[in-house]
């Protein structure tokens, strides 16, 4: 379970951006998450509820394991992990997506300024 | 109030992975392959790295190793090594996997160690550590012959990372219902590159032809032989 450890550098990031960006608060964080991540979904939002600022929002996007093969080029989606070309049987085959743990996107808040002095 | 959406689209883990970077290309160059070897609990991980030593120091000009243990709350596995080879334990206090701030922390315990090999011992777990880039150049999975060989689908993350496979706990092939072939195919189709290395650490079967794959990694890797 190393979820939590995840979620901590994440909202490490967050809340870097957030300061930079001088939000007054974060209200929707968007992930994405592959097959081979090495993260499971659920365990990620357990930890998210527990370690995030109240009121921020997580959006989990998962997506499927994609891969290209190198000797006929086909792009194809990986099944069951097996790492092999549907169309020509090679096994030279690079992952193109669904291998990561992304950060997409952050939503925050801006306080509005405070307008034309009266 | 207004409201504003920052697109970053960016690894989590993507600076820990750059500071990984940096820690191998620092052991590059210091002519040390750094090896982190991954297996569930019991798979014999220590046992391995016991019998890689005794291999080494009965050689003459062997190559220095060192190691990094990793370990849940005890040194049982530190004190298993200490007598054959510099260790230094880390305790990483319940977590299921090593993370690098706590490996460049137990390599300052080595002091200016610049041997050929150093192994980084993880913690027993074939999930979590395979998503932590520790600065190693090799990653080793150790499956045991008492764990079945179905494995290898099972944990697609650990053996799709993996450069090497060694299969442990040969000694007890003929009293457990494994075959190492079917283990190997398995494994090849979710990393086809992967190495197959049999070994026994308990009667040393395998070992010797482990050693000399891990000097030849060297010598690739590093770009530099044990010769000089």
């Amino acid at each position: 379970m190393h979820e939590a450890s995840l979620i901590k550098t994440l909202l490490e990031q967050v809340d870097r951006l957030a300061k930079e960006h001088a939000a007054v608060a974060v209200e929707e964080v968007r992930v994405r998450i592959g097959p081979l991540s090495g993260v499971e979904p659920m365990l990620i939002s357990a930890a998210f509820e527990r370690l995030a600022p109240a009121g921020a929002k997580l959006v989990i996007e998962e997506v499927a394991l994609t891969a290209r093969c190198r000797d006929c080029a086909e792009s194809f989606e990986l099944q069951r992990f097996r790492f092999r070309c549907p169309v020509c049987q090679s096994a030279a085959v690079d992952v193109v997506e669904g291998d990561g743990f992304v950060l997409e996107s952050v939503t925050m808040r801006h306080a509005e300024p405070t307008g034309v002095a009266s | 109030m207004s409201v504003q959406v920052i697109t970053v689209r960016r690894e989590v883990q993507a600076e820990a992975r750059a500071s990984a970077a940096e820690f191998r290309q620092r052991c590059t160059e210091r002519g040390t392959l750094v090896v982190n070897v991954l297996s569930s609990p019991g798979a014999g991980k220590t046992s391995l790295l016991a019998a890689t030593a005794r291999f080494w120091s009965a050689k003459e000009n062997a190559p220095r190793m060192a190691v990094l243990v990793g370990d849940l709350a005890t040194d049982r596995d530190a004190q298993r090594l200490v007598s054959w080879t510099p260790v230094v334990q880390m305790t990483t206090g319940g977590a299921c996997h090593l993370e690098l701030p706590l490996v460049e922390r137990a390599m300052e315990a080595l002091g200016d160690f610049d041997g050929e090999f150093l192994f980084i011992e993880n913690v027993g777990n074939l999930v979590c550590p395979a998503s932590h880039d520790l600065g190693e150049h090799l990653r080793v999975l150790l499956l045991s012959t008492t764990e079945g060989d179905d494995k290898p689908a099972k944990y697609p993350k650990a053996f799709r990372t993996s450069q090497a496979l060694v299969v442990s706990k040969l000694d007890l092939l003929p009293y457990v219902p494994f075959s190492v072939e079917a283990a190997a195919a398995d494994a090849h189709e979710i990393q086809p590159d992967l190495a197959v290395l049999p070994v026994s650490s308990l009667n040393g079967q395998g070992i010797g032809e482990w050693c000399r794959y891990l000097e030849t990694r060297r010598t690739t890797l590093l770009g530099q032989g044990n010769a000089e």
